[in-house]
């Protein structure tokens, strides 16, 4: 399996592309651009005009939804820069290290039914996914100032550890619903 | 539509096709029609009863519905069937819990829908039996209104997943409807709520049936209703609560619970109590079993606890939607109730704790869904209302992988309509197909999800492993239904996919039921088929005609010629008989009127992220 494609969420909601996008203004934009193209303001028109709604309106949900969560939008952003995050990244054997001690804590949490000990755990690891997405803000905001190569390339390395970080907060999601 | 935001009062095509529509609240226990007349919701009666109950009763091949129903279900239970909301897009396995307490006999379908066998041997979908309660719906509202339908919105409970949904689209499709759009029950009542009050904020809608619980969290902004993340239980709902009673009930009397006949006399007097319960603190419950009069008085309190364990499943729920939409219920505007088993104390005590609030409820609990669907019926007539519903999608959806783990191509509570794609690639050389797997779910095991559909993608070229890259694209409607298409990038060989739909039914299946039902109808098919193409040709060439008037700047010539000759031909079919001829004229004139709507709508798009007027847009485009 590759990547998924990513068309220019930006370009679909006529925002520069840039990190701190103003939670509110992406809102607004999102609002209007719905109230004027959702399919539900075609019903009576012809197929073509129908259609023409459906795929603008998938295109503005589809990008909506990435351009939401700051994680998607710089993913998005890193793409864009032309630094491409493959199926088998390699990170630092401690991290790994620590992730299969914790997923183990996890197992042994979840098979003791010990709901407290999976909240601690995911607590943690909450925290974790806090700090990272609030390092990316800064990291950006440092890009034109001659070290972007570097700078990319931190931003990638936090964004592989965040995938880690949510596959196991899933996981801690699910062993919460049991 | 740039017609809409074209000058108030000006002539559009709208006021030309307005059109008897309905909005249809498809209940577990009750089933109501509702429609907009001068600007109000208001539910249609057809001279009879608001509220049918949710009950089909078969002599033969004749189906009675609602209350006669109930009426003759006494006498011929096997017959008779109640709630079977439960069934649609379930397979016998799937019921397995409610199957021994129903009266009527099911059967496996080969692990696909279930369906039931009646006295005479005849065997019917859960999807039929729904469409006969559309169909003496559909009649009502024909009755009160004077004329065939235009339309219905039919709602479905919002963590109805995708088989559930099909279901009930392809039994109002049996039904003889033209279904405008499958609306989520709590967005539908937001939207009776939300017009009513002119509200502004977020809201949770707590919705507890007859057999389904849904919670919604909203946010009502200028006639935007955006739902934020949406939860629940569609085998959840008053049902559950009258068995838990009637299982006390039976325990203290010494009665066998795989009893039948005797369980189903204690759950309607437990339901009786339960009602009772509503404005007494202490009631009598008296059931006969087996010749001998089982009595007990149930308190209030006693309800409380009965229900607890129920309760708690959808406070779980509630937890997880407020969480998921980013709220904490101090947040939040306000939490609306909606269903009848919300009407009970029990019920809004619990909710009441839940969310630190004292809950809305001045709608009617049991109607304010019909009426929210007759608002949203209404506005995709064409009406007044200037409002725009965001729903989203209840369960996220992917495809199985190696190893038997999903891979969610399209994540829970993402808008709709929407898609996503993935790119897939051979793990052996030459291998020509695909077997793709479908499933809804969150958890990250195949048989911890719900299988949707199997496909088979043939005719990749045979190629080394890893050269082949196939793209899935997953699409979901704004019915919240998914469309999947598949093919391979690097020959541009259109591959064919075959469906086996896990639970639905096949288009033919569909076709061959639809035949059925016109063998004992005045109505036939064709005749059917005929007025709907016309009615679509109808506003097709309204909504052609009038933007071709407002519009006519951003229509080229060589566009203009072939849509004027396009309008003809639809003129001449429509003048036929041929609902065939009328069918491919309609396509034509779209075919035609592509690029015209293309520049329609960047226009409109345009000016809406540039927060002008589509006028300045023009202006500024040098038009």
């Amino acid at each position: 399996m590759t990547a998924t494609h990513l068309p220019d969420p930006f370009g679909a909601l006529g925002l520069e592309p840039r990190y701190d996008v103003d939670p509110r203004a992406l809102e607004d934009r999102f609002r209007q651009l719905s109230r004027e193209v959702h399919p539900d303001r075609f019903a009576g028109a012809p197929a073509s005009e129908r259609a023409a709604a459906l795929s603008r309106t998938r295109a503005i949900n589809d990008a909506y939804q990435v351009l939401k969560r700051p994680q998607r939008r710089a993913e998005v952003l890193l793409a864009q820069a032309g630094v491409a995050i493959g199926d088998r990244e390699v990170l630092k054997p401690a991290f790994l290290m620590e992730i299969l001690e914790l997923r183990e804590e996890l197992a042994t949490a979840r098979v003791a039914g010990d709901q407290a000990a999976v909240g601690r755990l995911a607590a943690v690891m909450r925290a974790r996914q806090r700090a990272l997405i609030d390092g990316l803000a800064p990291r950006f905001a440092a890009l034109g100032g001659g070290d972007d190569a570097a700078i990319l390339a931190a931003v990638k390395h936090d964004l592989i550890t965040l995938r880690y970080v949510d596959r196991y907060l899933d996981e801690c999601d699910a062993a919460l619903d049991e | 539509m740039l017609l809409q935001i074209s000058e108030p009062g000006a002539s559009t095509p709208k006021a030309a096709c307005r059109e008897r529509v309905v909005g249809i609240d498809l209940g577990t226990t009750n089933s109501l029609v509702a429609t907009v007349l001068d600007a109000q919701p208001t539910v249609l009666t057809g001279g009879a009863d608001a509220i049918v109950p949710s009950v089909v009763s078969y002599d033969g091949a004749e189906a009675v519905v609602g209350r006669a129903a109930v009426a003759r279900g006494e006498a011929n239970p096997v017959d008779t069937v109640a709630s079977v909301k439960r069934l649609m897009g379930r397979s016998l396995a799937d019921v397995a819990a409610v199957a021994p307490l129903l009266p009527n006999q099911l059967i496996d379908d080969a692990g696909r829908m279930v369906k039931l066998r009646f006295s005479d041997g005849r065997e019917r979908s859960p999807v039929q039996v729904s469409a006969a309660i559309l169909d003496e719906l559909r009649r009502r509202a024909e009755a009160d209104l004077g004329g065939p339908l235009g339309g219905a919105v039919i709602t479905v409970p919002a963590y109805f997943d995708d088989a559930q949904r099909q279901a009930t689209r392809d039994a109002g499709r049996l039904a003889g409807l033209e279904v405008l759009r499958l609306l989520a029950e709590p967005t539908a009542a937001a939207l009776a709520y939300g017009l009513d009050r002119g509200t502004r904020g977020t809201y949770a809608i707590y919705d507890l049936g007859g057999g389904t619980f849904d919670i919604s969290i909203l946010t009502l902004v200028d006639g935007v209703f955006e739902v934020r993340s949406t939860g629940g239980d569609s085998a959840l709902g008053g049902d559950d609560l009258d068995r838990a009673i009637a299982q006390v009930v039976l325990a203290e009397a010494g009665v066998a619970a795989d009893d039948r006949a005797a369980v189903r006399a204690v759950v309607g007097a437990a339901r009786a109590a339960k009602e009772a319960l509503t404005d007494a603190a202490t009631t009598a419950l008296a059931a006969t079993v087996g010749g001998r009069t089982i009595t007990r008085t149930l308190t209030r309190d006693e309800l409380a606890a009965i229900a607890g364990p129920l309760l708690d499943r959808t406070g779980k729920a509630c937890r997880r939607a407020w969480k998921d939409a980013g709220f904490t219920p101090e947040e939040l505007d306000g939490v609306v109730l909606v269903g009848g088993s919300t009407r009970s104390p029990v019920v809004r005590d619990y909710v009441r704790a839940l969310f630190g609030k004292e809950p809305l409820c001045e709608l009617d609990p049991e109607q304010v869904v019909a009426l929210g669907a007759a608002v949203q019926a209404d506005v995709l007539a064409g009406g007044q209302h200037d409002v725009v519903l965001l729903d989203v999608v209840p369960l996220s959806l992917g495809l199985e992988t190696m190893g038997g783990v999903v891979e969610k191509l399209i994540v829970r509570n993402s808008t709709i309509p929407c898609g996503a794609t993935q790119t897939f690639t051979t793990y052996a050389d030459n291998q020509t197909g695909f077997d793709l797997h479908v499933l809804q779910g969150e958890r990250e095991t195949v048989e911890a999800c719900r299988s949707l559909a199997r496909f088979t993608l043939r005719g990749v070229p045979p190629m080394i492993a890893g050269a082949a890259r196939v793209e899935i694209g997953f699409q979901v409607d704004a019915d919240g239904i998914l469309h999947v298409a598949a093919r391979e990038l690097t020959s541009g060989v259109s591959a064919a996919i075959d469906v086996t739909p896990s639970y639905g039914l096949t288009d033919e299946e569909v076709e061959r039921m639809l035949i059925e039902s016109f063998e004992h109808a005045e109505d036939d098919l064709v005749a059917r088929n005929l007025r709907t193409e016309r009615v679509e040709a109808e506003r097709i060439l309204a909504a052609t005609r009038a933007a071709m008037i407002t519009d006519v700047h951003l229509l080229d010539a060589d566009v203009a010629v072939a849509t004027e000759a396009a309008i003809a031909t639809l003129e001449a079919a429509r003048a036929g008989d041929d609902y065939l001829a009328i069918r491919a004229a309609v396509e034509g004139l779209d075919r035609a009127s592509k690029p015209f709507a293309e520049r329609r709508m960047n226009l409109a798009i345009a000016a809406a992220m540039a927060g002008k007027s589509v006028a300045t847009v023009e202006a500024e485009l040098g038009r």
